[in-house]
Parts: C-alpha cells; sequence; structure tokens
C-alpha cells in the first residue's frame, strides 16, 4: 500500500474522465482513466491493491457498469466503488450500492460535490486501512504465540532434566522423554494419566499430592531423592512446587527430576577417599603425637632444655594436623548431609550453657568473662544436638580466642519473627571490613600480629556456616575494628519449619 | 602388689609409647597387638584393667569389649577405650552411642596426655 491515493475513473465519455482528472489532482490524488470496463478490470488485475477507489459509470457501451461492479467486487471487496449516475437513473444507482457500491454521484456534479463524496470515501478507506492493520497485527501475535509454543516445547523436549506438570487433579498434563527416561515409565503411559495409577515411585506421587495442598502463602518446594530401577540402580533428585495462578490458587504441580546417580557415585569415591585420609593419615600422626608426649613427660630419659623445646614444638606441630584432619573430616560429613541426620525438636536454651561450660576452662585462663542469661521462654527448633553444640562452641570459643585478657564475651537468645535468635558477642580485637566478605571461606584466616600467636584451620567458620545452612538458618556478622565483633544466627522456629522443607 | 594393665593396640608404637606412660605410674603393664589377642591374654592373664584400642583389623575394640562383658568373670574387668577421633563436633554423639553400646567403662581419645590417663585408670581403679 503506498500512500499515494490512486483513484480509477471508468467512464466512456472522455470529457467526464478529464474532467475528473483535473479535479482530483488538484489535491495530490492521483487518478487512472479507463475508457470502458474491460480496460478497467484489467487494469486493475495489473497492479491490485493500488487502487483505493474506483469511480464507475454506470451507463456504458458494451460491459455494463453494473457487470464492472459485479467484476471488481468478486477482484477485491475492499474496493470502494463510487457509482457515477444520471438523474433519471437513481434507481439503478440504489441497486448498484445494494450489490455493494459504497456511494454515488449523480451527473452533472459540481467539483465540489466531487470531492466531499471522495473525501468521505477516502475517510472509510483510512478506517478500513487501519482496521486491517490491526488484524494483521494480532493474526502476527497469534501467530508467535503458536510458535513460541512449539518452541518451548521443543525446548522442554531437548532438556536433560525431566519435566513433569499436573492439573489440580494430579493427572499429568505435561512431560518430557528425560522424564519417562529416568522414572523409567514410557511417556504415552504417563501424559494424560493420573499420578496415582501411573506406577510413580509412591514417595514421588505422595509429594505431588502434598503439594497440590500446600498453605496458599507460603513458597512451598520440596526436594527428595529416590532410587529407581532394581537391577542398576538410579538416583533421581525431584523438586516439586505448586504452581499458582495471579490469585495464588493453586492450578497443579511441576516437578523437575534430575539424574543425581554420577553426583552418587563421586560422592561415595569422596567418602572413600576421606575414610582412607582418616585413617592412613590420622592414625600414624597421633601415634607420633602419643611418642612426643611420652618423651616431653620424661619418661624416655631426661631432656636437656633444648630438646625439650624443641619436642614440645613438635607436638604443637601434629597436633595442628590432627585438628585439620578433624575439621576436614567435620566438613565432609556435613556436606554429605551426614552431620545433620538426627534432627529433633530442641531448646538452645539447654544447648548453650553446655556450649559454654566447655568453653569455662579457657576463658577463666585468659579472665574473660562469658555472659549468658537463658530467656524464661523460648522456642523450640528442629536440630541436630551435637551439631548445635558444636556451632556454639565454635563462636564462644572463636570470641575468648580473639579477645583480649579481661574482656566479656555476651551471650543472647531470644524468638525473633519465626526465627530463634542467636548473638554471641565479644569485646575482641575485632575483624577489618576487607577481611569480612571472605570469614567463612575455607581455610581462610586473618592475618596480622594480634593474629599470629592463635592457632587454628580456618575451617571453624566455614563449619558452623554449613551448619546452620543445614538447619536452614542463617548467619551474619557485625564487628568494629579494636571494639569488637558479634555472630548473629537465625534458625527457623519449629512451627515455621513445615513451610519450607528439605527431605534430602 | 603392683596393679596389671593391659594394653592393646594394633600399633606397636602406640603400644609402647601407652606402656611407658602407665609403667612410669609404676603399673605393670602387658600387651598385646590385636584384638583376638587381646581376648586371650585377659582370659589367660587376668589383668585389672584394660586399655583396649577401637581400630584393629582383626578384632574391634567394640567386639572385644562386649565379649568381654558378657563373659561371667571378665565383665568385672573395667575397660578403657581408645578411640581414634570421629569428629571434632559429635565427640558428645559419639560417646554417647558408642559408649552405651559398648558398656566401655570410659573413653579417651588418642593421643592421651599422659597425666590424663592416668587420672582416668585410677578413677576407674578407685570406683571398684
Amino acid at each position: 500500500m503506498t500512500d499515494q491515493i490512486k483513484i480509477m475513473v471508468i467512464d466512456d465519455e472522455q470529457i467526464m474522465r478529464d474532467g475528473c482528472a483535473r479535479i482530483l489532482s488538484e489535491h495530490g490524488w492521483s487518478v487512472l482513466p479507463a475508457e470502458n470496463g474491460s480496460v478497467g478490470l484489467a487494469k486493475l488485475q495489473e497492479s491490485p491493491k493500488e487502487i483505493d477507489i474506483i469511480l464507475l459509470d454506470l451507463m456504458m457501451p458494451g460491459m455494463s457498469g453494473m457487470e464492472v461492479l459485479e467484476k471488481v467486487q468478486a477482484l477485491d471487496d475492499t474496493l470502494l466503488v463510487i457509482i457515477i449516475t444520471g438523474y433519471a437513473t437513481v434507481a439503478s444507482a440504489v441497486e448498484a450500492m445494494k450489490k455493494g457500491a459504497y456511494d454515488f454521484i449523480a451527473k452533472p456534479f459540481t467539483p465540489d460535490q466531487l470531492r466531499i463524496v471522495i473525501k468521505r470515501a477516502l475517510e472509510r478507506r483510512r478506517l478500513q486501512r487501519e482496521a486491517e492493520f490491526l488484524r494483521s497485527e494480532r493474526e502476527r501475535s497469534l501467530r508467535d504465540v503458536a510458535t513460541e509454543k512449539s518452541r518451548v516445547k521443543t525446548i522442554i523436549n531437548c532438556m536433560g532434566d525431566g519435566i513433569l506438570v499436573c492439573d489440580r487433579d494430579s493427572c499429568i498434563v505435561l512431560v518430557n522423554p528425560a522424564a519417562g527416561r529416568m522414572l523409567e515409565i514410557p511417556e504415552s503411559r504417563l501424559l494424560g494419566n493420573f499420578v496415582s495409577q501411573s506406577n510413580f515411585p509412591l514417595e514421588l506421587s505422595k509429594t505431588i499430592e502434598e503439594s497440590q495442598k500446600a498453605g496458599d502463602s507460603a513458597y512451598t518446594s520440596i526436594s527428595q531423592e529416590l532410587i529407581i530401577g532394581k537391577a542398576q540402580e538410579m538416583f533421581l533428585r525431584a523438586h516439586t512446587a505448586p504452581v499458582r495462578n495471579d490469585l495464588s490458587e493453586i492450578m497443579g504441580t511441576v516437578t523437575v527430576l534430575q539424574d543425581i546417580s554420577y553426583l552418587k557415585e563421586l560422592d561415595k569415591m569422596k567418602s572413600e577417599f576421606i575414610a582412607m585420609v582418616a585413617h592412613e593419615l590420622r592414625a600414624p600422626i597421633a601415634t607420633v603425637e602419643q611418642q612426643l608426649t611420652v618423651i616431653l613427660g620424661g619418661m624416655a630419659g631426661e631432656l636437656t632444655e633444648k630438646q625439650e623445646q624443641l619436642i614440645a614444638r613438635a607436638k604443637e606441630r601434629t597436633k595442628g594436623v590432627l585438628i585439620l584432619i578433624k575439621d576436614l573430616l567435620d566438613l565432609s560429613k556435613i556436606e554429605a548431609g551426614k552431620m545433620v541426620q538426627y534432627k529433633e525438636p530442641l531448646s538452645l536454651a539447654e544447648v548453650i550453657p553446655r556450649a559454654v561450660e566447655m568453653m569455662k576452662s579457657d576463658a577463666i585462663e585468659k579472665n574473660i568473662h562469658i555472659v549468658f542469661v537463658p530467656p524464661p521462654r523460648i522456642s523450640l527448633i528442629q536440630a541436630d544436638r551435637d551439631s548445635m553444640e558444636g556451632i556454639f562452641t565454635n563462636l564462644i570459643s572463636n570470641a575468648v580466642k580473639y579477645t583480649p585478657a579481661g574482656g566479656r564475651v555476651t551471650i543472647t537468645l531470644n524468638d525473633h519473627d519465626g526465627f530463634v535468635k542467636i548473638s554471641v558477642a565479644d569485646t575482641g580485637i575485632g575483624i577489618k571490613s576487607e577481611d569480612i566478605p571472605h570469614i567463612f571461606d575455607k581455610f581462610y584466616r586473618v592475618k596480622s600480629i594480634e593474629t599470629r600467636q592463635i592457632v587454628g584451620t580456618g575451617l571453624g567458620l566455614t563449619i558452623v556456616k554449613s551448619i546452620v545452612e543445614a538447619h536452614l538458618g542463617t548467619i551474619s556478622l557485625e564487628s568494629t575494628e579494636g571494639k569488637g565483633t558479634t555472630f548473629t544466627v537465625l534458625l527457623p522456629k519449629i512451627a515455621d519449619m513445615t513451610s519450607c522443607r528439605e527431605n534430602i | 602388689m603392683a596393679k596389671r594393665i593391659l594394653v592393646v593396640d594394633d600399633d606397636p608404637d602406640l603400644v609402647e609409647a601407652i606402656s611407658m606412660i602407665l609403667k612410669s605410674k609404676h603399673y605393670e603393664v602387658i600387651v598385646a597387638y590385636g584384638g583376638v589377642e587381646g581376648l586371650e591374654k585377659t582370659k589367660t592373664e587376668k589383668p585389672d584393667l584394660i586399655v583396649l584400642d577401637v581400630m584393629m583389623p582383626d578384632k574391634d575394640g567394640y567386639t572385644v569389649c562386649k565379649e568381654l562383658k558378657a563373659d561371667p568373670v571378665l565383665c568385672e574387668i573395667p575397660v578403657l577405650l581408645l578411640t581414634a577421633v570421629v569428629s571434632h563436633i559429635s565427640t558428645t554423639r559419639f560417646s554417647h552411642q558408642m559408649g552405651m553400646e559398648t558398656e566401655a567403662d570410659d573413653y579417651m581419645d588418642k593421643p592421651v596426655e599422659p597425666v590424663e590417663l592416668a587420672k582416668r585408670v585410677e578413677a576407674l581403679f578407685s570406683r571398684q
């Protein structure tokens, strides 16, 4: 479609054609004259879609105007045809309009009359074009949606992870080949079937049904491990979450399946390696240290002052290696999820005093005062007792280590929204702001004159953080150099645990 | 008469070191280099106390301890288990679970401090 308006004039009278052309071209509209119907139709076929309006004389020798109108309509029914007619034949003009002509103008007409009729037709033409444009836009976007749909389908089908979407009745509405392969059920037997009737692993169908009943506000995602197959076991990790509409109502569930067999295999190798290290490395070093203690105790004869000094230092070194091995073992156990297997409802008001007790002798030695006042009431958390004791022993021990003699370590415990909040504050040397982002990194230790004498493996806080995270909690710290450091741990209360579960 | 203590460990160097500590405290020491030998020596030598390692290839310390405690005569002999520490964090779990299971009378992590070992041994004797 060009911006230039093109008007065809079909009239057997030369004067009419020329007259119309003159009037219309004054407006910058271009005029295409035709001396009879056949010529007009031929020109129309040559350049379809280029003509906007046709001025058509009804009374012509040969092909009549009415006939031409019919054929124009057959070619393009959006074309606007204006009938030129004499006064005597208004009736036929009306008939022509019934057949689809847009308007008519009676001869003789003034240039103004012609302009008015044409302008009205052009306005109509503009609306027509606009409507057509909108329609094509809509078609294109519908086509895009269709393409997008097939594109998403291709992506889902090509994915290595299994995807399984269920509707509100737990009927499978979308499944990709990977899911079928992982569950060892043919895709065709999954799609359109109910989860309960699809030979699903029992735990998974239970999880899907539970997800359908999840609370309205809480975001719930359940992940679990499944073992598939009898002969050759395959380990799957399944993440299931409810799908909600904009009113937050559950519309169904989506499950993503991952084959983690190779991870399991790696994990096994790692555990075996660590067990080997523990046995092969730990035992001889422990024996060496034992021998050193015997020498140092004078049980193998008197020592010179220098010998005693050297042996004492050697013993410190073996001690350091043994602590490192212990920490590594702990960390690998936590990472393998073995450390926090025994979760039970727990009151930290009972755990913390034990950790304080364990650190008491170190604190007394440095004349550091440990303050802990248990609150009258504290919510329970779902936690592993030993791990909890471990993290607080670690945090308190750090606080004691990095606080100069005569200082104070204050432990507070209270409920804080859905969490139980514990903070361990010291009046110690503090942590430089550039060290804070790395403080939980493996083997990271702050190096300064003050810390040079302090023994450590750089794994303590890494272990603490791993345990806190394994309990779905968070740990943060605030520190001012020279003033002290406060570590704050948030652990979810039991009541709030139900909305965020891990079944791993 | 000096009390007799049986030290059982598959690591001869460790057996020697532990023996030297105990001898310095004037105990009489007999030794065994494995679980099976340890059980044998207990039966033949009737020691007053056993210092028993956990990790031994032929028969581990738990099994040895269980068999001793099941014996109507030998069950009276106190057993001090020497554990190769399982973990920094879970020492309490270890003591809780393993201690209950094995019915050992006490347990210590290797390596032991001589003073601490002597204290524990003395405590076990005074309990009798």
